[in-house]
């Protein structure tokens, strides 16, 4: 992985030139992103303004939950943007550009692309986050390093879980019904309180729809060490990572290519 | 030991099967049925290092297929293949270091990013050194005539120009061997020419083996020595290039147009009249047998000239006269 760095830096940069081009969309999107984002929390606001609590959890914990919810998601679909769509490009035979060039195709399709927009979430985010940590009173160093940890384990579960959905394409063919199913899903339940759901919600949360390791078991870890959460999250996120490179490489072997007319933007 | 070595190569599609409408959409729904297409049927070639091999044939041929397979994009369904000694689905990254690829419907520059940005990206993609990069960047920019282009938006090029630049960004990691397909697509005279030359250049001043796709016969006539023809996914000749011209490309066919009317009977000695019209004519002879200068000196003498067009025969035709020559000699 360290090997390709300064690749990896190269491609974001690129992106960051590409998006450049076209300054006032980028900006649009991502502040428009960010409006999106606060008007959504000010429901949260409203709903814990006359419940104080919903089992155990309360206003200052969905700060925590948004911070690192937003954080991940927009950092993981700015860096690696092309996890919304790898569906069409495995549906496409758009995954011939990467298999040309000698790099790792996953890694070099999913960071081909950046989301304008996601740059708003992950502003939004670290807002969220500051706001936490003044409101909790409790900032520390060590606070930052945990929300640091807990956002780069929610890219890696968002990604894979992303990853693992749209790489059953080789199998079924084009299915974008499915991974927007799939997509909403992940980013609804992961901004539930976890406390709301129990017995099997709770197992479907850490399994089949791992929003659990996006959202409330990093932003608990954030507020509070755990070192049983800590081997959870790194747990977690590799077994998914790991499931998700093997699946698509798994796929890759039935990939058939196309002939379709591309550009590449 | 050749550059590329291809032995039985064969590929199979699974394609679904659907009757038209509503009704054969919901049959599909519950009854899915599915056809094998066989891209490729057993094909063998050997190309040497530094070669300049064509590799001909109509749309749906098998030709992509064949150099998608040779760059690790698709897996065989069997057969073997070596391109620099390794199997290149197995050896993929390893073997993109030496080898380069342009696929003419396929563009690797960033649309919206001048080509430099794109240049610059794969000197990281292919781990190039920074001064080395911008030196041969020079070198490409001038012997691809792209110098005034490389900082203009992709997507403000002509795309003469852009499969320039694409052609010299394949060549940035001076690659063993380039594999062209159809680079010429969509390009007009002036632009494929200028790109053939090009191309020519590189190979005689670093030695680079070229494999070129092409529905274009006018592409490998200018550019290689020795040609293969593919069809239905099958090698139908393979030979020198100037065999097959001494062979399949001598009739020509001729448009001609006169400022004033042809008498109805008009006709030429040794060429086979297709149609006459009051004001032209279109017409084919074989070369071996009624050599072009008497031709258009007849065709001068006959009228004021307008316009004429001498044409080669299309890729089908050459196949069809491959074929007939083949069910000839076996009669």
């Amino acid at each position: 992985m360290i090997r390709h760095l300064p690749f990896l830096l190269a491609l974001w940069k690129a992106n960051l030139i590409s998006a450049m081009e076209y300054r006032v969309s980028f900006l649009t999107q991502m502040v428009g992103m960010m409006l999106n984002n606060a008007f959504y929390f000010v429901f949260w606001i409203i709903f814990f303004d006359r419940f104080e609590q919903v089992q155990g959890w309360n206003l200052l914990d969905m700060f925590f939950l948004f911070g690192v919810v937003a954080t991940g998601f927009g950092a993981g679909t700015y860096l690696f943007g092309n996890a919304l769509r790898l569906s069409s490009l495995i549906a496409e035979g758009q995954l011939d550009y990467y298999l040309s060039l000698p790099r790792p195709v996953l890694l070099h399709a999913l960071a081909s692309r950046s989301n304008a927009s996601s740059a708003g979430d992950f502003t939004y985010g670290l807002l969220s986050f500051a706001a936490a940590a003044v409101y909790s009173d409790s900032f520390s160093g060590l606070m930052l390093l945990r929300f640091l940890l807990a956002s780069l384990a929610a890219v890696a579960v968002l990604i894979s879980f992303l990853v693992l959905v749209q790489s059953l394409t080789f199998w079924i063919g084009n299915a974008p019904m499915l991974t927007q199913n799939a997509f909403n899903a992940i980013i609804t339940f992961s901004l539930y309180p976890i406390t709301l759901f129990d017995g099997t919600a709770k197992l479907l949360l850490f399994t089949l729809v791992p929003a659990a390791f996006i959202g409330a078991l990093p932003a608990e870890f954030v507020r509070q060490f755990d070192l049983g959460q800590l081997a959870q999250i790194c747990g977690g996120s590799a077994i998914f990572l790991s499931l998700a490179v093997f699946v698509f490489h798994r796929g890759l072997r039935r990939y058939e290519s196309g002939n379709a007319i591309q550009v590449r933007t | 030991m050749p550059a590329v070595s291809v032995r039985n190569l064969r590929k199979t599609f699974q394609t679904k099967r659907k009757a038209a409408g509503l009704r054969g959409a919901l049959a599909a729904l519950f009854r899915p049925a599915f056809q094998t297409l066989d891209a490729v049927r057993g094909i063998s070639f050997d190309m040497e290092e530094g070669e300049l091999l064509g590799f001909i044939g109509p749309n749906g041929a098998g030709k992509s297929t064949t150099i998608k397979i040779l760059t690790g994009i698709l897996h065989p369904t069997s057969g073997e293949a070596s391109v620099l000694g390794r199997v290149p689905w197995r050896q993929r990254q390893e073997l993109a270091f030496q080898i380069g690829s342009v696929f003419g419907q396929r563009p690797q520059l960033w649309y919206h990013l001048p080509a430099i940005d794109t240049f610059y990206l794969f000197g990281k993609i292919y781990e190039l050194d920074e001064a080395d990069l911008r030196r041969r960047i020079a070198l490409l920019a001038e012997a691809f005539e792209i110098e005034q282009l490389l900082e203009t938006p992709v997507r403000k090029l002509s795309l003469g120009q852009r499969m320039r630049c694409e052609v010299a960004a394949s060549l940035l990691h001076k690659p063993r061997i380039l594999l062209l397909d159809e680079p010429s697509i969509g390009l007009d005279v002036v632009a494929k020419q200028r790109l053939r030359a090009t191309i020519q250049r590189m190979n005689e001043i670093e030695g680079v083996g070229v494999l070129l796709t092409s529905h274009d016969a006018g592409d490998i006539e200018a550019l290689c020595k020795r040609v293969i023809i593919i069809n239905d996914g099958e090698i139908v000749y393979r030979d020198k290039v100037s065999t097959l011209r001494r062979r399949y490309l001598t009739v020509k066919h001729v448009d001609v147009r006169y400022n004033e009317q042809l008498s109805p009977d008009f006709s030429l000695p040794g060429v086979e009249m297709l149609k006459v019209g009051r004001f032209g004519a279109k017409m084919r002879f074989d070369a071996r047998v009624t050599p072009v200068e008497p031709v258009i000196g007849a065709l001068a003498a006959a009228g004021g000239l307008a316009d004429v067009t001498v044409s080669e025969p299309t890729l089908e035709e050459v196949i069809g006269a491959i074929y007939a020559r083949a069910e000839a000699e076996n009669e």
